[in-house]
């Protein structure tokens, strides 16, 4: 009988250790945040109601909860994915973060070395939005909305995720350009069609025909020698 | 009517964020402690800190936007909690006016909950609705994380094992194998196009939200000219850091980019006669 010998665990099998133990403590700890409420009011609220409003919500977010986390675990990395889908505000918060980090780095998103940069990146990106969102709800509550509704910086809050967006895709875009300018024609060309689809569901299609035009380029050989270079 | 930022529930919303607080410090310290274990150069590591706050700081603010529109229904504790742990901007508005209709009241989320029982409810609903990924990750995230490293490690052998230099894969690209495994080098920027186009697409042609229209919410000349501006001082910046090699530059490139967008937009805003700065081209 041959026995197994036991391999020392891998910085990856470690985070994921520390992954899993921590994304059910969160989750006990987030399901103990209603109970605490209804234990310091002392109410119970109807159970009738809470399923008629969890009705409404559950088809559509566990679906995308799924979706998501088979979609963004490979780009956030795997420290950086626990901490993310914790943390939550993924796509307007943790993966610009990473990705930004990660092309300054100069590192690939599947190395060690990516997963460490990724991890620091949302790690910080976490801390400085818990602290951002406790600083304004704490101290300036009461100014906070003539802050963010003045006439004068409103707009600049409209405008945070095309503000985003190009910040980031500008370099990307430059780097990857073959891999770039099909996907893009493609989700314009769904918004033609279907201007209120709104881009957290064309994220979707996005990804899989971003995919899958790869896919065809590098098949003809239309990614070969430059963008290889480019490629992260 | 019951008192919803009484102190007691601000320490029960302090109790949840101070356990957030307290993840992101320790993958923070043991990324940092591992990355400082690879040899990975400090500065690299000191410049993901850096761009990565500088980067959040404008996207928190329009975080703490949302606490701030949720607050007239909800007070400040539930949407502080709820977009500090797993929230997202779009997601919690919808929760949060599902739950309230579900009780009954069609005011959503523009008037005071007033009683304790909805306040609760709708805590419960916003929770559980949301909560799901972290049922599924324990599961799927490490089989799916080794599965797409396997084959980025499977992808870099056969390359490496195609073309053992570079010169002669140039020189015979016709005889090249092309390989599934070859491909996964193009899946993660490929993945990232897809989400980054999708944001880039819908601030050219995607319209407002139909549900509740707001001025500003679609594609349209504020939109174009933020992203326009975003994209070129960030390509700009990028050659200016390359070309003179200044490396310092690099990690504020984009949080740069970023704010010369939203700066264009509140200039342009408060410029241009309200017809053009307003125009929305969908709706």
């Amino acid at each position: 009988m041959s026995k197994k010998n036991k391999q020392p665990k891998t910085y990856f099998d470690k985070v994921h250790s520390w992954g899993r133990i921590s994304t059910i403590s969160a989750l006990c700890v987030l399901l103990m945040f209603p109970m605490a409420i209804c234990l310091y009011l002392g109410v119970f609220p109807e159970a009738e109601y809470v399923f008629k409003g969890l009705l409404k919500v559950i088809p559509l977010y566990w679906t995308v909860a799924v979706v998501e986390v088979i979609f963004y675990t490979p780009m956030l990395g795997a420290g950086g994915t626990y901490l993310s889908f914790v943390t939550g505000n993924i796509v307007n918060l943790k993966l610009p973060c990473a990705i930004s980090a990660m092309q300054n780095a100069k590192v690939k998103a599947t190395s060690e070395e990516g997963d460490v940069i990724s991890t620091i990146a949302i790690a910080t990106s976490a801390i400085v939005t818990t602290a951002v969102l406790a600083v304004g709800v704490i101290a300036f509550a009461p100014f906070l909305d003539t802050f963010t509704n003045s006439p004068l910086l409103m707009p600049a809050f409209k405008q945070v995720i095309p503000a985003l967006f190009g910040a980031l895709g500008a370099g990307y875009f430059v780097a990857h350009w073959k891999l770039s300018f099909a996907p893009i024609l493609f989700m314009l060309l769904i918004l033609v069609f279907v201007p209120t689809i709104g881009a957290s569901t064309l994220i979707f299609p996005g990804i899989i025909a971003s995919v899958l035009f790869a896919f065809i380029m590098y098949k003809v050989g239309f990614l070969d020698k430059k963008e290889k270079k480019a490629k992260k | 009517m019951f008192d919803n930022s009484s102190l007691g529930l601000y320490l029960i919303a302090g109790a949840v964020i101070l356990f957030v607080l307290g993840q992101s410090l320790f993958f923070l310290i043991k990324a940092w402690k591992h990355g400082k274990e690879m040899g990975i150069d400090k500065k690299k590591l000191k410049n993901a800190v850096t761009s990565s706050a500088l980067f959040t700081i404008p996207s928190a603010l329009s975080v703490l936007a949302t606490v701030i529109a949720l607050a007239p229904a909800l007070g400040l504790v539930i949407p502080w909690v709820r977009l500090s742990v797993i929230g997202n901007i779009t997601y919690e508005t919808v929760a949060a006016t599902e739950a309230i209709n579900a009780f009954g009241i069609t005011t959503g989320i523009t008037e005071a909950i007033t009683d304790p029982e909805v306040y609760a409810g709708v805590a419960w609903v916003m929770t559980i609705g949301i909560c799901f990924s972290l049922v599924v990750l324990p599961f799927v995230a490490k089989p799916l994380h080794k599965k797409f490293l396997e084959a980025s490690k499977k992808a870099e052998t056969e390359v490496a094992e195609e073309a053992p230099n570079e010169e002669s894969a140039e020189a015979a690209p016709a005889k090249k194998k092309r390989s599934i495994a070859g491909f996964m080098d193009y899946v993660t920027p490929a993945l990232f196009i897809g989400l980054i186009g999708a944001f880039v697409a819908n601030s050219i042609l995607g319209a407002g939200s139909q549900k509740n229209p707001a001025p500003l919410d679609g594609a349209g000349v504020l939109s174009v000219l933020t992203l326009g501006t975003a994209v070129i001082v960030s390509v700009v910046l990028e050659l200016v850091s390359k070309k003179f090699k200044l490396t310092w530059l690099e990690p504020f490139v984009m949080p740069i980019g970023m704010i010369a967008g939203m700066v264009v937009a509140v200039v342009a805003y408060n410029v241009l006669p309200a017809d053009i700065a307003l125009l929305e081209w969908r709706g």
